[in-house]
């Protein structure tokens, strides 16, 4: 049972992390239809919007593989000063308060669709796209970044240790 | 400022987040919900998730991933032999010799990459090799490395410059046009000083290059035609206004890919972990930016900006004795932050003072990555540092050393921005528009 369990979160971060970057592709794809259309005279009305859309889905599609391979900066110059004991505390704190925010933008980021929904908001540009479409996206993003950061919360509490295991060249980011 | 205990409070909050190791992005939303809370009597929650919504789903941000994107797809060609074996016939004659491959390369790189990083590691792991193989001092290979590869974050495309461009609204276009001079009379700089050290220094040593004629080092460097007129498309297309910053990136993502597939490197797990790579890159920016976008409305609120610029522009500092102060702040930041995060997290409280005391945004743009730069070389937590300590298994404490003269250039660098700052304005003021959309 808790075998399966696991093997089907890990199966929810890969998926959401290839979401995320089909997402990526999508925008290359958008913009340069969009190029290409400008070009040759023709309009592509609301491409910003729906790369937009996009850009908001690849991010948060990504959050959780992203922080399970470590990529999400943190300060972690005190962290490595620690000896082990208070280490695992620190980091069930940092979990902890991660945890816990993640859950209340969940919890308002479900009312925000529901309400785009009930409403049918429709976007503000030449797209006319029903909001609650886009903005589910991200709602879903965000409750599996929150299930992630519980998951290794969890973890850290019963085993000791947290799930993030980082890769050896994986940051370019600056 | 009325509530000065409320606001050192929310100080305090803000640090023990960011402190303890929260992730940045987590850590500014957490502490902008703290700010909401005591400031006002707003439904904190629906606030934070339009706020949130609006700046994560912006068309100005689709910049980002792409160039990241494009980095990643290069990082994983050839083009790191082709980068030392292409520069270095042409570098071999001047005095310095092959050292300056280092900077040329990193140069070249960074206008393909926004990350100083790559830009590194790319240069790096071609040239350490051959230039102790040819007996240069190792102080010289690591300390140009480390500060040359931080051109990355200057010379467009650069990261931070969309992130700051973003975060205030001012046109990334122009930013990374204000990018280019500074970035290359930085590298001239750090150029000067080599040839400077080559001829002063005793254990300066190098095994001489064999001569080649004219038509053996075109012969040599035909590998990197390719990447320079990418560059030179994808920069040319911004400046002559045929493309806006994000489509300019998505030729970038196409050029770098057919390139990749002229050199028969791009197979179908460089392309995945490419494009893997670069959406957790940029995942982990844009959770900074959400977090950081939430807290700039919530500082609003605090009237923290408002308050400081006000506290500021009392002291009646000069406009230098302003940028003299930020610049302190900014390298003692750094050295706990990471660029990005300094940026988006100081924006909100240092863009009334700015605009209070006159200053150019996009010039002040080119002046915080100058600044962002030096403190990717400077302990505890300077990046290129990490890096270069994982490369060559030197001790933090040499790498840092041997960085020192490329910090001292920089700060250098920063003074020569302010008495010419022609020369971050001067691009940006003269590049064609996009007329269209």
């Amino acid at each position: 049972m808790l075998k399966s369990l696991r093997a089907g979160l890990d199966l929810l971060y890969d998926f959401s992390g290839i979401m995320a970057a089909l997402s990526l592709i999508a925008i290359l794809f958008l913009i340069v239809v969009q190029m290409l259309a400008r070009w040759t005279g023709e309009v592509f009305p609301g491409a910003p919007d729906y790369a937009g859309y996009a850009m908001a889905a690849a991010s948060f599609l990504a959050f959780a593989s992203a922080l399970n391979k470590g990529a999400h900066i943190r300060v972690s110059i005190v962290l490595n000063m620690l000896p082990r004991r208070a280490r695992w505390v620190m980091e069930v704190w940092c979990f902890g308060i991660g945890t816990a925010i993640m859950w209340y933008f969940v919890f308002y980021a479900q009312k925000f669709v529901y309400w785009s929904w009930k409403f049918k908001d429709i976007s503000q540009g030449q797209d006319k796209t029903p909001l609650w479409i886009p903005q589910s996206l991200m709602l879903i993003g965000a409750v599996i970044l929150a299930i992630a950061l519980t998951d290794s919360l969890l973890s850290l509490l019963f085993k000791g240790r947290h799930r993030i295991v980082r890769e050896g060249d994986e940051s370019y980011s600056e | 400022m009325e509530n000065v205990s409320i606001i050192i409070l929310f100080l305090f909050v803000l640090f023990t987040l960011l402190g303890s190791g929260v992730w940045v992005g987590l850590a500014l939303m957490g502490v902008a919900w703290f700010g909401m809370e005591m400031f006002t009597t707003r439904p904190v929650g629906d606030v934070m998730l339009t706020t949130i919504w609006t700046s994560s789903s912006s068309w100005t941000l689709t910049a980002l991933p792409l160039f990241i994107w494009m980095g990643e797809v290069l990082f994983r060609t050839r083009l790191s032999e082709d980068m030392f074996r292409g520069l270095s016939p042409w570098m071999a004659r001047l005095p310095g010799g092959l050292v300056h491959t280092n900077i040329a390369g990193c140069t070249v790189f960074a206008a393909v990459s926004g990350s100083s990083a790559a830009t590194l590691t790319t240069v790096g792991k071609m040239s350490i090799p051959e230039l102790r193989k040819r007996n240069y001092p190792e102080k010289m290979i690591i300390g140009t490395l480390a500060g040359a590869a931080t051109l990355g974050l200057m010379i467009p495309p650069s990261l931070t410059l969309i992130v700051y461009g973003v975060t205030i609204n001012e046109s990334i276009t122009k930013l990374f046009f204000a990018g280019i001079l500074p970035g290359i009379v930085l590298a001239a700089m750090f150029m000067a000083y080599v040839a400077i050290y080559s001829k002063v220094a005793k254990d300066w040593n190098p095994t001489p290059e064999p001569r080649m004629s004219f038509a053996e080092k075109v012969k040599n460097s035909r590998f990197l035609i390719p990447v320079i007129s990418l560059i030179l498309v994808v920069i040319g297309s911004m400046y002559l206004g045929y493309a806006t910053a994000t489509e300019a990136a998505a030729f970038g993502v196409i050029g770098s890919m057919l390139l990749a597939g002229f050199q028969r490197s791009l197979t179908w797990s460089t392309f995945t972990q490419a494009l893997m790579g670069a959406t957790r890159t940029s995942a982990m920016i844009a959770l900074i930016l959400a977090g950081a976008s939430f807290l700039s409305l919530s500082m609003g609120f605090t009237g923290l900006p408002r308050g400081l610029a006000d506290m500021i522009s009392q002291w009646e500092l000069s406009r230098f004795e302003l940028l003299m102060v930020l610049l302190v702040f900014y390298i003692i930041l750094g050295m706990f932050l990471d660029g990005i995060s300094s940026v988006v997290l100081t924006m909100a409280v240092v863009e009334p003072m700015i605009r209070d005391a006159g200053i150019d945004l996009i010039w002040f743009g080119i002046f915080i990555v100058v600044v962002i730069e030096m403190a990717q070389i400077t302990p505890p937590i300077g990046f290129n540092l990490f890096v270069l300590q994982g490369m060559t298994d030197h001790e933090m404490g040499f790498i840092a050393k041997a960085a020192i003269p490329m910090f001292l250039i920089m700060v250098l660098m920063v003074f020569v921005l302010i008495l010419f700052p022609d020369l971050a304005t001067y691009l940006p003021n003269n590049m064609r528009t996009i007329n269209s959309s």
